[in-house]
């Protein structure tokens, strides 16, 4: 299994490489005409912010890199086993794919495939959790679109 | 503000609209249900209802935020008593004496004393608030930038302390938070940062969608990782005993004592229910003449805990309103609700509109009251909503999240946001981070930047005079204290 030490030094490289980006595109932070001179320039506190944060980066990197550990996680891994991986990611990719499914087909078919995916991403058999999880979909859409008056396209 | 009895009388006109009632009962319903569910807390309850806040107008929908905010710290309770699992991190102190009682047969007993207890303590709380809020908002009405970033800086690094294992990895979230809130345009000068040439962006990222993704969408992916666990549970004793007064009056210190402290470690920046509710039990422990008795199942381990994290309701509101400061990641959100309606928490608030801080004292006192009646109705209820699979729930909030999020502006790009921070929160939270300094740094942000630019306007170039004030030395002054406690009270000890 993926350990918290591994996990954590790819986090905050990404992080480190994320915030270095910002910051040079911070740099072409430019205000404009009466404006450009009041006070502190607008990329001051992002910058410093990301310099902030970039070296809380690399203090975390540096601890789990010497001592192993940060806040007394050494030795754990970041899921306790395999079937557990799979359900929290498969949950997060159920989450995107109904995001992009109501943008491409609409409310209805996003709410109708929601339930079942989830339901389905969790590893649950029982038909029972499906059919309860349907019957409740229809009621938050009939409380949206009938008692709060919402268009939900 | 107090002698304004126009203003009285309006917040009493208020709060006896039947909208207002309805939701008053509403919300603690809601917020008892949410409570009892292991694994939804008081910020993602009072996430969850923010989008239907749109439609309300101000005093009914604080007055259904707070009742969520009230009832799911209580709810919290019954689940940690009945099963031994707190319902939310507020309750994790009580399942050491509450569980124990309600396995040796003695349940009743064990949910009135958490009941009782959370009631005195949230009275004892409103009553605080009421007297102190006003008192604070007079001072903080002298408040310059200087004062703002000195306050801000204490809230953000005092919730960064107390969340999580790791400082380095608390400062890492608040910084974070805090750069995210730079993104849109600059309100000083309209300078365009970060909006990537999208329109949505001028305003920045959007306070409620990250809010709800941050605490509501993490929660469904971490709760989908473990939705087969089963729980063991036997309904037998799911039946509330309400102490007598004389064993109230044989408790008294302990409800005094867990009712103070739950309120000042409300009122300071950060520290949530959790903090008041542990403080309190292990205070409770070094004052009992028998310490021993302690995690085998006594009364004072449930009311101690139990007073104190219902306490931590009213004062965590004595920053948020008073200082525009949040006294928990409940309280960030609440905030949320108060900007939705066009109002910036502050000393200004209470001159400005002093019937709305009558409705919110008087609201509270009636929850609190209220919350007695209807939690005694709940807890027969309670069996059934334990045993609902989560399996159930976490597709449904997930729905929630969804549908709210778009009716509020019919956007997907807010819909896009709230996914985005919910995979955020759920990384992070995988990797060992907290997320309350990642939410209290997001609403931190624009105070801490304005404060910050417009103290180093009035300096002019000079250390010394960024720090020429009074109320901020002292407030820099008390988080050096803060920090530094521990080691001072150590040499002391050594001494």
């Amino acid at each position: 299994m993926l350990t918290q030490r591994l996990a954590n030094i790819v986090f905050t490289i990404l992080l480190l490489i994320a915030c270095i980006w910002f910051a040079v595109i911070a740099q072409g932070f430019e205000a404009s005409g009466l404006l450009a001179s009041s006070g502190l320039p607008s990329k001051f506190f992002p910058q410093l912010l990301l310099a902030f944060t970039g070296l809380c980066a690399v203090i975390i990197a540096g601890l789990y890199l010497i001592k192993g550990q940060a806040g007394g996680d050494s030795g754990e891994t970041v899921f306790a086993n395999f079937a557990e991986a799979r359900r929290g990611l498969l949950m997060m990719v159920v989450a995107v794919a109904c995001y992009f499914v109501w943008k491409r087909f609409g409310f209805v078919p996003m709410a109708a495939v929601m339930g079942p995916l989830s339901l389905l991403a969790m590893g649950v058999k029982a038909i029972s959790h499906y059919a309860i999880v349907l019957a409740l979909t229809v009621l938050v859409y009939l409380v949206f679109t009938q008692l709060l008056n919402i268009q939900l396209t | 503000m107090y002698g304004d009895l126009q203003a009285l009388m309006t917040a009493l006109t208020h709060l006896a609209q039947p909208v207002s009632l309805l939701l008053l009962v509403g919300g603690i319903v809601l917020g008892l249900v949410i409570g009892i569910l292991p694994g939804l807390g008081p910020p993602i309850a009072i996430a969850l209802a923010l989008p239907f806040t749109f439609y309300l107008d101000t005093v009914p929908s604080l007055i259904l935020l707070l009742g969520i905010y009230s009832a799911a710290i209580y709810g919290g309770s019954i689940s940690a008593i009945a099963v031994g699992i707190p319902g939310t991190g507020a309750a994790i102190a009580t399942v050491q004496d509450g569980h124990k009682m309600f396995k040796a047969g003695q349940g009743g007993e064990a949910l009135g004393f958490s009941l009782t207890g959370s009631i005195i303590g949230g009275l004892f709380s409103v009553i605080c608030l009421a007297l102190i809020s006003p008192l604070l908002a007079q001072l903080a009405a002298k408040f310059g930038p200087r004062e703002y970033l000195a306050i801000s800086v204490f809230g953000l690094v005092v919730v960064v302390r107390v969340a999580g294992k790791s400082l380095s990895k608390g400062l890492l979230m608040g910084g974070l938070g805090i750069f995210l809130t730079t993104w849109g345009l600059d309100e000083l000068n309209g300078t365009e940062r970060y909006t990537f040439g999208s329109y949505h962006l001028y305003e920045g990222l959007p306070l409620v969608p990250f809010l709800v993704g941050l605490f509501a969408m993490s929660e469904v992916m971490i709760g989908a990782e473990r939705v087969l666990n089963k729980i063991e549970f036997s309904d037998s004793s799911l039946k509330v005993k309400l102490p007598g007064l004389r064993q109230l009056s044989r408790m008294k210190s302990v409800l005094l004592r867990s009712s103070i402290i739950g309120t000042i470690i409300g009122i300071i920046p950060g520290e949530g229910a959790a903090v008041g509710a542990f403080f309190a039990y292990s205070e409770a422990k070094r004052k009992s003449a028998d310490p021993d008795k302690f995690g085998t199942g006594i009364p004072e381990g449930i009311v101690a805990p139990e007073t104190a994290n219902n306490a931590t309701v009213g004062g965590a509101l004595v920053p948020t309103l008073t200082l525009g400061v949040p006294g928990s990641p409940a309280a960030a959100v609440l905030l949320g609700a108060l900007l939705i309606q066009g109002l910036a928490p502050g000393p200004r608030l209470f001159a400005e509109r002093p019937d709305l801080m009558y409705s919110i004292f008087i609201g509270l006192f009636l929850i609190n009251i209220l919350m007695m009646f209807i939690g005694l109705i709940a807890i027969r209820f309670a069996a059934k909503l334990i045993m609902v699979p989560t399996s159930i729930i976490l597709p449904t909030v997930m729905l929630l999240s969804f549908v709210g999020i778009y009716s509020v502006s019919n956007s997907f790009f807010n819909v896009g946001v709230l996914l985005g921070a919910g995979i955020l929160g759920y990384v992070v939270r995988k990797l060992g981070y907290s997320i309350a300094p990642l939410s209290i740094g997001f609403v931190l942000g624009p105070i801490l930047e304005n404060a910050l630019r417009q103290s180093m306007t009035i300096a002019d170039g000079s250390i010394v005079e960024f720090f020429n004030t009074p109320i901020g030395l002292t407030i820099y002054a008390v988080l050096l204290l803060t920090i530094c406690w521990d080691r001072i009270t150590a040499l002391l000890r050594r001494n």
